[in-house]
């Protein structure tokens, strides 16, 4: 009795899997069966399942071409209604079975082209939507872990697809006129969509004008391709700021650059970025200081007193005690009743007490002659000092010009050969930045771009050059070459990246994790599998949610040249950037200046004062004299007018 | 008997630089014309009407005043002058006037002619230009270039003529004056050469010449440049440029 029992239990057990085997068997047949019934669509469908493969598409991407198939579809369904005798409705629901069996009816008689006309409306949506379910089954299932013959099929499948999604982006890039430096809605295209996560974005990686408008961070290590990204965006910003402008939409847009590698890479990339930039619409590139000057001297007195003593290092303690005294003479040298200096040779002139004694003669308070008594002994020591500064200046601050002469400047500082000299640049020229900013920058919109600041940040922290850029409406893109180039502590770090609200550009980089933190995570579905024995895996195992990082660490460490990850509000778009090409420079370029001649202004005149306003007038020291052309012009016209008083009629 | 051949070879040599000068200026005035030639008004006309005979010229009253005369295509080709043809456009009469008027008045100057000083009408201009003028490019109404080495003060500089009849925005006129001062490059020269930081400014100075609305407009863009201001001039337009009073036109 019990042998017979058993006998039954093991028969239920063999008769079970057979069972299971046969209704599978069955399952497929039916179902092939059925995808060999509905042939024109599995055609299809199996066509769009190898293309989505082949170049790593996302399977929204089939759906929208099925999507796209909509109107095909009502006028195939309308010219069926009108040409049938039967009502229109009935026409319209015997369509497809109409097609389907003509189909059959041409292939077999063997007219395959028109048999494959006849089924085309109906099967091409129904394909591409049947490939984009199958395409989105396959990469849920092996994101997940259930799908594919191992556990790492997942892993093989995502490489794979990356390297077909880079082919395409390459692809896509190369195409002549596929990816416009922006579109038609005034977007920034970066170049092509590689991969997205979390990132709603279609073939081209564009971002919105405003998003420049933002404070932003580019990592990357030399040779990544972050100045051809750079490049890019500085491009983008100059084309959709003008163009908003030319629609009134906003203010002309003005480009500050601060590459403060210096040497002769960083003149290649001046010139690279003037003849981009041109392109792109700025009618004027000013490459600081080898080709234009600005003028430290048009600060407002009081806040070139305050930078002027900034520009030197100071001591704590009784250090602070001469700090004090200088910032006292310095006061007194430049808000002398006679106006401020006009050069840096001007304020080396005042800082004697006999010219400070001159000065205030008769114009100065009972204090100011009590302060050049008591101060006078330390005059020489202060203007050692500010002889030091003013080598270290060089001339590019003593000339003319100013930010608003020009649509983009390129300022090169020597932040490699020579720290103390770029650090004093980059204070004076934000300074300047700044203060033009504050004057209301002439209606510009600003973009500073700060290439390698970590060079010089000793005197200008990034954090600071942040805060400060937004209560003056000005923004901010830092690069560096790695996270810990940003600033010296990850305190500063993480204020810098916290204030980034236009994205941070990532490029290849060894150490990229606390980059991609700031990504966050997203949900994901992680399943164990049974290992039944090596190397069969059965479907049977268990599934968990599970937070994974958004950006995946190791991408970023081998993503190739050209490739940046944009990271933004938790998602993250995988771009192969597109490289900007720019016609040749341009023939008859100036004559090279001598050692130690000031540079022009960026306005470019040969002098800026006439006899009218006379030499002493204004800041002589950024300007010359034009001859007086009063007498032809006299004699041809008369003499200028006066100008009507507030009085005057109409 | 020499100076009585030599006659007719200067009146034919003045008669010649009239024709180049109305292909220049668009179209003239008769009044203007006669001022050219050096001759009564009614003797220029009766030289446009042997223009008009000879297929060179044509002349028509256009607006107020004197009939207006503008070169042919064959006159045009006569004077070598590669510009397209056509009578001056309707609206723009009264400033091709005061441009006229405004080149008179400089030419009668002892230190035009004592410094060789020539002028670069904007017609000259825009046909170097050729069809590629930029949209944010304006054009000079003239330029006028003093060549170096000549016996005045200010040999060697380009200026830029303006002439203002009905006025702008103040924002509008700096912005142009702006332009005119900063431009390096010729016109019609290539993109990457119109504005070059560090080169020298094509024009050194701006001569602005304005009726007496525009006066004010010019004199507060102006100020608006800042250091850069300074090399503008502002005068008042020439008397010639007003439209003449009515009862004298032939």
């Amino acid at each position: 009795m019990a042998r017979a029992g058993g006998r039954a239990v093991t028969g239920r057990r063999l008769a079970l899997p057979a069972a299971r085997a046969a209704g599978r068997a069955a399952l497929a047949a039916a179902a092939v069966a059925a995808l060999a019934a509905l042939a024109p669509a599995t055609i299809v469908a199996a066509g769009a399942l190898a293309a989505a493969w082949l170049r790593g598409w996302p399977p929204r991407r089939l759906a929208g071409a099925a999507a796209w198939c909509g109107p095909m579809v009502a006028a195939w369904l309308a010219g069926t209604a009108l040409a049938s005798p039967a009502p229109a409705w009935l026409a319209v629901a015997e369509a497809p079975g109409r097609a389907w069996l003509a189909f059959w009816h041409l292939a077999a008689a063997g007219a395959v082209a028109r048999a494959a006309a006849t089924a085309a409306p109906p099967a091409i949506p129904a394909g591409l939507a049947l490939g984009a379910l199958g395409w989105s089954y396959r990469i849920r299932s092996l994101r997940s872990g259930a799908g594919g013959l191992s556990p790492a099929a997942a892993a093989a499948f995502d490489r794979r697809q990356w390297r077909h999604q880079v082919r395409a982006a390459r692809a896509r890039i190369a195409a002549p006129g596929a990816v416009p430096l922006t579109t038609r809605g005034g977007l920034l295209v970066a170049g092509a969509v590689i991969r997205s996560v979390g990132h709603r974005t279609g073939p081209l990686a564009a971002i919105g004008y405003q998003r420049m408008r933002s404070h932003q961070v580019v990592i990357g290590t030399t040779g990544t391709g972050k100045t051809t990204l750079l490049l890019r965006l500085w491009a983008g910003f100059i084309a959709a700021g003008l163009a908003r402008s030319a629609a009134g939409l906003g203010a002309p847009p003005l480009l500050v650059v601060l590459d403060c590698k210096g040497g002769a890479d960083a003149r290649r990339i001046a010139e690279r970025a003037r003849r981009v930039l041109r392109e792109a619409g700025a009618r004027s590139v000013a490459v600081w200081p080898d080709e234009a000057s600005l003028c430290l001297w048009s600060l407002p007195p009081r806040q070139l007193t305050t930078t002027l003593v900034d520009l030197i290092e100071h001591g704590t303690g009784g250090a602070a005690y001469y700090a004090d005294v200088m910032e006292a003479l310095v006061a007194l040298a430049v808000e002398a009743p006679c106006g401020p200096p006009r050069s840096a040779a001007d304020l080396l002139a005042r800082l004697e007490p006999g010219w400070l004694s001159a000065a205030y003669a008769g114009a100065g308070t009972g204090g100011d002659h009590a302060l050049i008594r008591s101060a006078s002994r330390h005059l020489a020591d202060v203007a050692l000092r500010f002889r030091t500064l003013a080598r270290r200046l060089g001339g590019g601050l003593d000339g003319p010009g100013g930010f608003g002469d020009a649509d983009a400047w390129y300022c090169i500082l020597e932040g490699t050969d020579q720290v103390p000299v770029a650090e004093g640049q980059a204070r004076a020229l934000v300074d300047l930045l700044a203060s033009f900013a504050a004057g209301g920058a002439q209606g510009r919109e600003i973009l500073l771009a700060v290439d390698e600041f970590s060079a010089v940040s000793r005197r200008l922290p990034v954090w600071q050059l942040y805060e400060r850029a937004r209560s003056l409406g000005l923004a901010v893109q830092v690069s560096a070459q790695s996270w810990q180039g940003l600033a010296p502590s990850d305190g500063e770090r993480s204020r810098i990246a916290a204030a980034a609200e236009g994205g941070i550009w990532l490029l290849r980089t060894p150490c990229p994790e606390p980059v991609t933190a700031l990504a966050g995570s997203r949900a994901a579905v992680q399943t164990t599998r049974w290992l039944r024995r090596f190397p069969v895996w059965a479907h049977r195992g268990s599934s968990r949610p599970e937070q994974v990082p958004v950006v995946d660490p190791a991408i970023i460490r081998q993503l190739d040249v050209g490739q940046a990850a944009y990271i933004y509000r938790g998602g993250v778009t995988y771009v192969q950037v597109r490289r900007l090409v720019a016609g040749p420079a341009g023939l008859g370029r100036g004559a090279p200046r001598a050692a130690g001649q000031a540079p022009a202004p960026a306005g470019g005149a040969r002098g800026a004062a006439s006899a009218r306003h006379g030499p002493g007038a204004g800041r002589g020291g950024c300007r010359e004299e034009l001859p007086d052309v009063s007498p032809v012009l006299d004699a041809a016209f008369g003499p200028e007018p006066e100008p009507p008083g507030p009085g005057a009629g109409p | 008997m020499a100076g009585a051949a030599r006659a007719p070879g200067a009146a034919a040599a003045r008669e010649s630089a009239g024709l180049a000068f109305t292909g220049e200026m668009y179209g003239v005035q008769l009044d203007h014309l006669a001022a050219v030639l050096g001759v009564p008004q009614r003797r220029a006309a009766a030289i446009v009407a042997r223009w008009r005979r000879a297929g060179l010229a044509e002349a028509q009253r256009l607006g107020p005043g004197p009939r207006w005369a503008w070169l042919t295509k064959a006159g045009l080709a006569r004077c070598g002058l590669p510009f397209a043809p056509g009578a001056p456009g309707l609206a723009r009469l009264a400033h091709l006037r005061a441009v006229t008027a405004a080149r008179l008045a400089l030419a009668g100057t002892p230190q035009y002619a004592a410094g060789a000083a020539r002028w670069r009408s904007e017609r000259r201009i825009r046909a170097r230009i050729g069809g590629r003028l930029g949209l944010r490019e304006h054009v000079p109404d003239a330029e006028v270039a003093w060549p170096d080495g000549a016996p005045v003060g200010w040999a060697g500089e380009c200026w830029a003529i303006e002439a203002e009849i009905t006025p702008k925005t103040v924002a509008r006129t700096a912005a142009i004056m702006r332009e005119l001062l900063t431009r390096t490059g010729d016109y019609g020269c290539p993109p990457a050469e119109v504005l070059v930081p560090g080169r020298p400014a094509r024009h050194d100075r701006a001569i602005y010449l304005c009726s007496p609305p525009a006066l004010p407009v010019a004199a507060r863009a102006r100020a608006r440049l800042g250091d850069l201001g300074a090399r503008v001039e502002i005068r008042p337009l020439p008397p010639g440029a007003a439209w003449p009073a009515p009862g004298g036109a032939p």
